[in-house]
């Protein structure tokens, strides 16, 4: 990316922890992470099971409340910016309702918001373009691959063009294949939208592939145990993943892992 | 065009040979009763299919008028109870106070053995026409209510955490996603009531209607065997009615719900 970037912080989280109660033992899901993410940044939460980078994901969306710690999304509280619809959001299955075709469930959000329908139709054809779904527009989303389902459910969180966009594990549930094509596509989409982009994940290369920055984090408490920054230079394709740079990144954040 | 004729008789052969297979045998049996082991009363055990279809051609316009009346008031019962089964879902769905207050009462309801319960309401209301109605709708409501709340209750909760992004009002998150979600439950409860409904509105007839397929049921069962081919016609014409019933509701089903699973064709692609 270019030198001079200028930094404004978009997502701050200052101390954050969060404790769950379950009947008489106390579960500690996040304990002190402090994140700052860059406007314009792709970040991925990356870190095995229990280390609770979903919930932090969760608590960025204002799906769930810390139990301690400050959080400012868009510089406003977690709260105001969902409310603005700072953020678009993709979760780990597409979601995508039954009942609507492929165009109409991109549409939800902007129906949801008000937006008249001439502009509706043309903001869906230019989602449906960004993620080539053209074709498809028609379609309900049981005629779709799960890749295909996951590109609308990417499409319809780009409908309102959030500054931010949260995703929770979107292509885990995808093979290893249409997984390495995805966050291919993902990285040519983000191209062109340009905003916020928070990445969950449980895949070291995944976020490697994708992360200007790896937030790595280690369960039980979950923790912030190391970031990492990427500067393997964009556009990424394919053959990075075979670039000895690629191999030794895989391995630092194996140390760090092993290290904790 | 040859193309279409030629699969739609082959999908049809199966059916139509299959109807044509159980007649020949029901006359079979028939004759075979009344000839041959010779049991008493052998034809208001199992009767001769010409004998039915000769009194089908001098009374088939009563059978119609008097089925159409019994099917009309099952219809308005159903209608009616389905409605409050809807109703009465979507309330505790919103509020578990409403639920706690009434579930009870609706599971208790229906222990109530209805063949006792149409002579009590007959002699309430003292009309056959509005008890058909309210039996048919009190068979209705219950099936409905239950399947259309587990419907509401059913909704995917990333569905309602996506509404939750969108900032969605209540009654937004009910329009566009509760009440899409809950059709399939509520078109199950439907095609469970429909025949249900169409045999309560022939049991009050049974009580003492003045018309409806009941009725001439009871009649003719009540002159003997002189009338055994009549009494015959109007079990299979309650039959179906019942079948008509439902076949209305999932042909209704299909056009509204189109994208659910079972509409799917098999094997889908790729």
């Amino acid at each position: 990316m270019t030198v001079a970037k200028v930094y404004t912080p978009e997502i701050q989280l200052d101390h954050v922890s969060m404790r769950f109660q379950t009947d008489k033992t106390e579960v500690v899901a996040l304990e002190n992470v402090s994140v700052d993410i860059q406007k314009g940044e792709f970040v991925s939460l990356l870190g095995p099971s229990g280390c609770g980078k979903t919930t932090l994901l969760r608590i960025m969306a204002d799906l769930i409340q810390p139990t301690s710690g400050e959080i400012k999304v868009a510089g406003k509280s977690a709260k105001e910016a969902r409310l603005a619809q700072k953020y678009g959001i993709v979760f780990q299955s597409p979601v995508l309702y039954d009942w609507r075709k492929v165009k109409e469930n991109i549409s939800l959000p902007l129906e949801m918001t008000g937006v008249k329908k001439g502009e509706r139709e043309s903001r869906v054809d230019e989602l449906l373009q960004l993620v080539g779904l053209t074709n498809f527009q028609d379609k309900y989303p049981w005629q779709l691959s799960g890749g295909m389902q996951q590109r609308v459910a990417i499409a319809r969180a780009l409908a309102m063009e959030p500054e931010i966009l949260l995703m929770d594990e979107p292509f885990s549930a995808l093979d290893e294949f249409s997984r390495e094509r995805l966050n291919e596509e993902l990285l040519s989409i983000w191209s062109k939208v340009k905003n916020t982009v928070v990445f969950v994940t449980h895949s070291i290369p995944e976020a490697i592939f994708l992360s200007d920055r790896v937030f790595v984090l280690s369960p039980h408490p979950g923790r912030l145990a190391a970031v990492v920054d990427i500067p393997i230079p964009r556009p990424r394709k394919q053959e990075i993943r075979q670039s000895k740079e690629f191999y030794q990144l895989i391995s630092g954040i194996r140390n760090i892992f092993e290290g904790v | 065009m040859r193309n279409t004729f030629v699969l739609s008789r082959s999908r049809w052969t199966p059916t139509l040979s299959w109807i044509i297979g159980v007649l020949v045998i029901w006359e079979v049996c028939s004759w075979l009763l009344l000839h041959v082991i010779q049991v008493p009363l052998a034809q208001s055990k199992l009767p001769f299919i010409h004998m039915l279809a000769q009194t089908l051609i001098g009374y088939g316009t009563t059978l119609l008028t008097e089925g159409w009346v019994t099917f009309k008031n099952a219809g308005i019962g159903f209608f009616v109870g389905a409605t409050a089964g809807l109703i009465l879902a979507i309330l505790m769905s919103i509020s578990k106070w409403i639920e706690q207050l009434t579930f009870p009462y609706a599971v208790a309801s229906q222990m109530i053995p209805i063949l006792g319960l149409a002579p009590i309401v007959f002699g309430i209301v003292r009309d056959d026409q509005l008890a058909r109605i309210l039996i048919a709708g009190y068979i209705t409501f219950f099936p409905v209510a239950l399947n259309v709340l587990r419907g509401l209750r059913s909704t995917n909760p990333s569905a309602l955490e996506l509404m939750y992004s969108y900032a969605a009002k209540p009654w937004t998150i009910y329009w566009k996603l509760r009440f899409p979600g809950m059709l399939p439950g509520l078109f199950t409860g439907l095609k469970i009531a429909a025949p249900l409904a169409v045999t309560g509105a022939i049991l009050v007839e049974l009580m003492g209607a003045t018309n409806g397929i009941g009725v001439i049921m009871l009649r003719n069962l009540y002159y003997g065997p002189s009338h055994i081919y009549m009494f015959w016609l109007t079990v299979i014409t309650g039959a179906l009615l019942g079948i008509l019933s439902y076949s209305i509701i999932s042909f209704i089903e299909r056009w509204i719900t189109p994208w659910q699973p079972e509409y799917r064709p098999s094997g889908g692609e790729d």
